[in-house]
């Protein structure tokens, strides 16, 4: 998975004169499951060949394995299936890696604060070789905004939740434009139009047929073309139930299906006409209707649709196609480019640019980020004031008396505690980052180490902002201790604290699987470590088993609160609670009312929190390359079980396919969470 | 549906569409027509009874229809200008036209639900007569399925029968509705499946849709209207919802729908077609004869095409667009083709267009029979409505909504079991406090934890309810119940799982910390607690109304009990919180106070605790008076009173607010844009008569900008 160390080609090297020429020949992809029930074939048997130049359409109703055959191409099948057959690349066999072609996701996974000229100036910053030139570079991206027709809207904003961005149609291209940046010679894409309207779908397809021309071979997977959409593929392959029904030339097909007795009528779009042919759920559609008597007023007309349920004409035209001359066709064609000893295509995924330019670009785009998404630390920022000066009136000039050395002990404890809960806030924003991250570290775009580092240095600015705002109005408000060297101090603990409960929702982001859990999970996490901090119960009194000894060392808020405790009280003196009394001293009260040890300094404490705010980090790194290399090689490692299996049992029973879960569109942070509220 | 109707559809079967249309017109006027099922008959007699017996079925016509709407700068727009046509009983009408042609604005016009500041002129005749639909006259269905996700199919349809149908309507009948409805649906296979939430596998989308369309069909209207129908479906679903829609208004109702991209199976449809673009009709007559218009007027459609996206192509001004960047980037490569779009911008081709359909056979025929329709005076439609009464739906909602809290894991049973881990984890730290000197201020920080943080944790069933208020406003506004009804159901069904929450949680937290013994003590505690879930429950309701959205929410619910927390009179002590604002309206608006102050006192007093020196004992109302400055002389019972009503408080302000957002807010709209465009008149010295603007009003402004699509 290292994709870093693998590249080192130049760049722009395949695109022109001779292309890929991509073949496929017996191609049977297996879903094991050996553990209860037969095994899954989502493709059965399939020969192809994709040529330089040409827009090929793979096309099938849901669930045909569309997808599937799409991701055994670009070698990005999950490591769960069992693939076999052969897949040459100009005539040579080579198993492509994750990332190393050009493959563009049905999910835009984009940031929405950035414009499009500047989402694709930092691809292009942390892909492209550090040996090239600052013009050279922008050269490139003109370019490719030229070429993706995304001139008018080069520098609109792209749009999140909350800011109204660029049309759908728009960011499918720009999603497009981030892979034509290196130049690839095969484009591979799933479902480019889903979700797009006539024109703006047409727009796609025409700009990618354009790519094609430029001597690219592009393949795509398409669902329910419109007749104009349809009319622009050269090549098609239509697919059912993972089997072949028709592949050649797009034009060629109607007639092919005339051929086999189910004509196209003239005033229907082909392809609506061959899924109507292939779709199974038609007979299920046919069947309720049947039994709800709605069928009374459909015309009996010379439609053979009708008179044939359709799973009887995917079975005849798969047969029919088997024996066509399109089939021999293609054999004869494969037998040919196979031929051709081209040069192997060379990888050209990943980034070509060295950590420190994939660094600085990071920081600078992470930087662009947080400063436009109001969500991300601009919210957090204002609420924070809110509330510091909401702390500072209701604790104001809190003064020496008896009960304000209790006020003093609640208010430094709501600082370190509650304030720091609010970090929360800044989770969605942080979320949507790690998708990016997850998408182009799949594609080897750059390392988990820089991107963590990029984050805490862009983050930087803002954690201290916040320090800075609630530090200060809080310290002077409440009027602490006077001198300035306590007032550093106190804003230290703050940012250390932030900036700890940040880390900690970055672990927590890493390991849960959506937004809600990981409010949840945070907000307990955060309960137990603000419990166990001495403030509720006091830490002689905690019992010792499990909460005193390991939770609350762990525990950021038992520190930041000696911490503070120390560096508010000691040397300070107060009114007893009988008037007359002598006066009490700060380390009496540390000591006998907070049970707090005074054997190690302030600074100690602090020490202990950037301990622990290291260690977060440590562990957020660790369990994003965990998740990167443990789980692949637990799915190789159930595969090759699997293997041996099916050798055992060589003809395993055949099952219908079924959707691959795969592709099932992430919802979106605000349909899945309900971002929208019902009331206006 | 009976033994009749069967007959009749056996033997219509065999007839081809063209006969079948002519069978299910009106053989006459004051006729029943035929095709109606028995059970639509029988609910419709009754209704009409009263007035007299006649012909139900509904004729739509709307004439010169134009509406305008007022931007932000005060500029009048036209949305749709000068529209004229009709829809029959029997036929299916389609509305189609590229985004942004006014397709979801006629609908909404002639369903009555335009936004408050969308000014309307022309006539709608319904029947002949010019009549405002009121909410749930005529059903809509809105293109998005707000339903709830933990019912089964059966459940939702026959729940929604029983918050409408009328009371007095034996059981057997409506369960035989219900029935007669799943299956007109085609949805008997799926009857016992659950609809699916986020964390719920459930029916497909198509389904989905069906539902919907079920739920709208069980008052049997007349009219039914619906919003893109099959957006988000894949080509066998969209026939399916398609081809079920023909079949009701096979039955002699008048459906139509507005739809984007038909496929070429789901076109052939449609009996009638309505083609806009920019707000102008470009074609309105039969479905089939739409090809030979289009041929006529130079744009025939080319062979091994779909009709609709061809006259689609014809009439999307974005394709221009498309074109013209693409040649800007120079990479233009079209190959030749005998395509008259080529030569021509899309945007002559729709003038060309609109222009051919105004002096065209076909708009004057549409004309004629618009002033044919509209001299027929029919029956009056009344409303669909619930006709169910106030304690039915009341009854039905709060079962429903039981139902659906105890099926719904992340509603209370997530929290249960999240508030089961918390007082473990408090009752572990705080095991048997006992009464030495320091266990004074522990009894206080447990107590202060426990009403704080605790409660805190409500907030973990707000996205459950913001998806409750989305099935909300869909129903409320298709007229199916009332707010109050809403709110009261709300308030029952939660009650039993709070109460259990609230019961687990206390025992486990006051018998691990063994606060005060004493049954009274205990079930004071335990109310308290209860009291305290009840009211951050109301209050994130009120907020839930309030708020853009769900972060918001949070956000803001978070914000506010933790001002409340921090004035509650733990974190300072009551006497010296600042007077001015923190101590007067706040602390005594904070629900923290009040219980803090009821359970200090309910667990201290009567305690005596060591002190520092031994052998001396504290008295615990020494230690309520001058440690926590606990009011003494009011009693426990008095601060809990205090919080069961801050319960009544905030469910009325969360009335009052959906009242405001539902009333309210759309006169204020309406009335703004009438003031902005009558200066604009008077400024510019013209002569718009503001009284030949009819205005509705609309719940839909209020739900519009929320939920539906932009």
């Amino acid at each position: 998975m290292e994709i870093e160390a693998a590249s080192g080609s130049q760049v722009g090297g395949g695109g022109g004169g001779r292309g890929t020429y991509l073949v496929w020949e017996d191609l049977t992809v297996v879903l094991p499951n050996f553990r209860n029930g037969p095994t899954k074939r989502l493709l059965n048997g399939l020969s192809g060949y994709a040529e330089p130049g040409r827009i090929m359409a793979i096309m099938g109703p849901s669930g045909s394995g569309k997808s599937t055959l799409l991701d055994s191409l670009a070698g990005r099948l999950s490591r769960n299936v069992v693939m076999t057959g052969n897949i040459l690349f100009n005539g040579s066999k080579k198993r492509l890696d994750y990332g190393s072609v050009a493959y563009v996701t049905q999910e835009d996974v984009l940031l929405g604060t950035l414009t499009v000229r500047e989402t694709i100036k930092y691809s292009a910053q942390l892909r492209l070789p550090t040996s090239m030139s600052k013009e050279e570079v922008n050269g490139i991206v003109e370019a490719t905004i030229m070429e993706m027709g995304l001139l008018d809207c080069a520098d609109r904003l792209i749009g999140n939740w909350h800011l109204r961005g660029i049309s759908g149609g728009e960011k499918k291209r720009l999603s497009i434009a981030l892979e034509i940046l290196t130049r690839p010679c095969l484009l591979f894409l799933d479902e480019p139009t889903s979700g797009l309207d006539s024109a703006s779908a047409f727009f796609v397809i025409q700009a990618l047929r354009n790519v094609a021309r430029d001597g690219r071979t592009v393949i795509s997977s398409i669902h329910q073309p419109s007749s104009e959409v349809f009319a622009l593929f050269d090549d098609l392959f239509l697919l059912s139930g993972g089997e072949t029904v028709y592949f050649g030339e797009a034009k060629m097909a109607v007639e092919f299906f005339a051929e086999a007795g189910v004509p196209c009528p003239s005033r229907r779009n082909p392809s609506d006409h061959f899924l109507r042919c292939v779709n199974s759920d038609f007979d299920k559609v046919t069947a309720t209707l049947k039994g709800s008597q709605r069928m009374r007023d459909v015309p009996n007309s010379a439609d053979p649709l009708l008179n044939l349920a359709t799973a009887e004409i995917k079975a005849m035209l798969v047969e029919k196609y088997r024996r066509s001359k399109y089939a021999s066709r293609t054999k004869a064609k494969i037998r040919e480019i196979s031929a051709i000893e081209g040069h192997a295509i060379e990888s050209k995924g990943g980034s070509q640019a060295n950590w420190l330019k994939q660094l600085s670009t990071l920081i600078r785009r992470s930087s662009v980020n947080m400063s436009r998404d109001v969500g991300y630390y601009w919210l957090r920022i204002m609420i924070y004031i809110v509330v510091s000066i909401c702390v500072g009136t209701i604790y104001f000039d809190v003064g020496n008396t008896y009960t304000a050395i209790f006020a003093r002990g609640a208010c430094g404890a709501f600082i370190t505690g509650f304030m720091t809960f609010m970090s929360i806030g800044g989770f969605p924003s942080f979320i949507e980052e790690m998708k990016i991250f997850y998408k182009e570290r799949l594609n080897g775009h750059y390392g988990v180490a820089v991107f963590i580092l990029s984050n805490f240095i862009s983050s930087f600015p803002f954690l201290v902002a916040i320090t800075l705002s609630t530090g200060t109005i809080t310290f002077y408000m409440v009027k602490f201790r006077k001198e300035f060297s306590h007032y550093v101090y106190f804003c230290l603990i703050i940012f250390t604290s932030i900036s700890v409960i940040e880390s900690l929702m970055m672990v927590v982001a890493s390991l849960v699987p959506n937004f809600l859990m990981g409010i949840i999970t945070g907000a307990g996490i955060i309960g137990i470590l603000m419990m166990t901090s001495g403030f509720f119960r006091l830490l002689p009194d905690l019992p010792k088993p499990f909460w005193r000894y390991p939770i609350s060392f762990l525990s950021y808020g038992s520190w930041a609160i000696q911490g503070s405790y120390k560096n508010d009280l000691l040397g300070l003196e107060f009114d007893p609670l009988v008037p007359g009394d002598p006066k009490l001293n700060g380390e009496f009260i540390i000591t006998n009312m907070f049970g707090i040890k005074l054997s190690h300094s302030k600074w100690w404490d602090l020490a202990a929190i950037i301990a622990i705010l290291v260690l977060y980090r440590v562990l957020f790194f660790i369990i994003l390359k965990f998740k990167e290399r443990a789980l692949p090689l637990f799915r190789t490692f159930y595969a090759k079980k699997t293997l041996q299996q099916l050798d055992k049992r060589p003809s395993f029973r055949k099952m219908p396919s079924f959707p691959s879960k795969r592709h099932e569109v992430p919802h979106s942070l605000s349909s899945q969470e309900g971002l929208s509220s019902p009331l206006p | 549906m009976g033994y009749g109707e069967k007959e009749n559809t056996r033997s219509s079967a065999a007839n081809n569409t063209m006969m079948e249309i002519e069978a299910s017109k009106p053989a006459g006027n004051g006729l029943v027509p035929t095709g109606l099922s028995p059970l639509s008959e029988t609910l419709w007699r009754e209704k009409t009874d009263l007035e007299f017996v006649g012909d139900v079925s509904a004729r739509l016509t709307w004439k010169d229809l134009t509406v305008m709407v007022t931007l932000s700068n005060g500029e009048p727009q036209n949305v749709l200008e000068g529209l004229t046509g009709y829809a029959e009983p029997g036929t299916f009408t389609a509305l189609m036209g590229p985004s942004g042609s006014g397709k979801s604005t006629l609908l909404d016009a002639l369903s009555s639900r335009l936004a408050a500041n969308a000014f309307l002129s022309g006539a709608i005749l319904i029947n002949g007569r010019k009549r405002k639909l009121s909410f749930g006259t005529a059903a809509y269905v809105t293109q998005d399925d707000n339903l709830i996700g933990t019912l089964t199919v059966r459940e939702t349809i026959s729940y929604s029968a029983r918050l409408r149908l009328p009371d007095k309507m034996p059981w057997s009948e409506k369960r035989a509705l219900i029935e007669s409805t799943i299956i007109e649906m085609g949805l008997q296979d799926c009857a016992d499946t659950v609809i699916g939430n986020w964390h719920l596998r459930g029916i497909s989308g198509g389904e989905k849709r069906r539902v919907s369309i079920a739920l709208e069909i069980l008052m049997r209207p007349r009219l039914l209207f619906l919003d893109e129908p099959t957006s988000g479906l894949d080509s066998a679903s969209a026939f399916f919802v398609t081809q079920t829609l023909r079949g009701l208004s096979r039955d002699g109702r008048t459906v139509i729908a507005s739809i984007h991209q038909p496929s070429s199976e789901v076109f052939e449809l449609f009996d009638q077609l309505y083609l806009l673009s920019g707000g102008k009709t470009v074609y309105f007559g039969q479905a089939s004869e739409a090809y030979e218009f289009f041929a006529q007027a130079g744009f025939p459609c080319p062979a091994l095409r779909n009709p609709s996206d061809h006259f689609l192509r014809c009439i999307n001004s974005d394709f221009d667009k498309v074109k013209a960047t693409l040649k800007g980037s120079m990479k233009l490569r079209f190959e030749a083709s005998d395509d008259p779009l080529e030569k021509m911008t899309t945007a002559e081709a729709i003038r060309t267009l609109i222009d051919y359909y105004r002096t065209s056979q076909y708009c004057y025929t549409a004309r004629e029979k618009v002033e044919e329709i509209s001299k027929v005076k029919g029956t009056v439609l009344d409303s669909g409505g619930s006709q169910a009464s106030f304690l039915m739906q009341s009854f039905t909602l709060t079962k429903r909504s039981f139902v659906n809290m105890s099926r719904d894991f992340g509603y209370y049973w997530l929290r249960l079991v999240i508030y089961i881990v918390v007082t473990i984890c408090i009752g572990t730290i705080y095991l048997n406090v006992g009464t030495s000197y320091t266990s004074i201020l522990a009894r206080g920080s447990c107590a202060s934890f426990v009403f704080g943080f605790v409660t805190f944790m409500s907030i973990g069933g707000f996205p459950s309810f913001v998806e409750d208020m989305k099935v909300f406003q869909r129903e409320r506004l298709n007229g199916h119940y009332g707010v109050t009804s809403f709110v009261i159901s709300n308030t029952l069904s939660a009650m039993p799982f709070l109460i259990l929450i609230t019961f687990l949680a206390g025992t486990i937290c006051y018998f691990m910390v063994r606060l005060h013994p004493g049954f009274e003590h205990y079930i004071f505690f335990v109310l308290c607690l209860y009291a305290s879930v009840t009211v951050v429950e109301s209050l994130m309701m009120a907020i839930a109304s309030v708020v853009p959205n769900f972060l918001m929410g949070i956000i803001i619910g978070a914000g506010i009990q933790g001002i409340f927390m921090l004035v509650s009179g733990y974190f300072r002590l009551p006497n010296d919180i600042p007077k001015p604002v923190w101590r007067y309206p706040m602390s005594y608006i904070s629900f923290h106070f009040w219980a803090l102050q009821g359970q200090y006192q309910n667990d201290l007093r009567g305690l005596l605790f060591d002190s520092q020196t031994p052998g001396f004992k504290i008295p615990g109302e020494y230690i309520l008076e001058k440690i926590f400055q606990i009011d003494v002389h009011r009693s426990k019972w008095i601060d809990l009173s205090v919080i069961f009503s801050m319960i009544v408080v905030y469910r009325i302000i969360f009335l009052i607010m959906i009242k405001i957002n539902e009333d309210v807010t759309p006169w204020v709209r309406g009335y703004v844009a009438r003031r902005r465009m009558q200066q604009k008149n008077v400024s510019q010295n013209k002569t718009v008569a503001p009284d030949g603007l009819t205005q509705s009003p609309s719940l839909r402004a209020y739900v519009a900008t929320g939920t539906s699509k932009r």
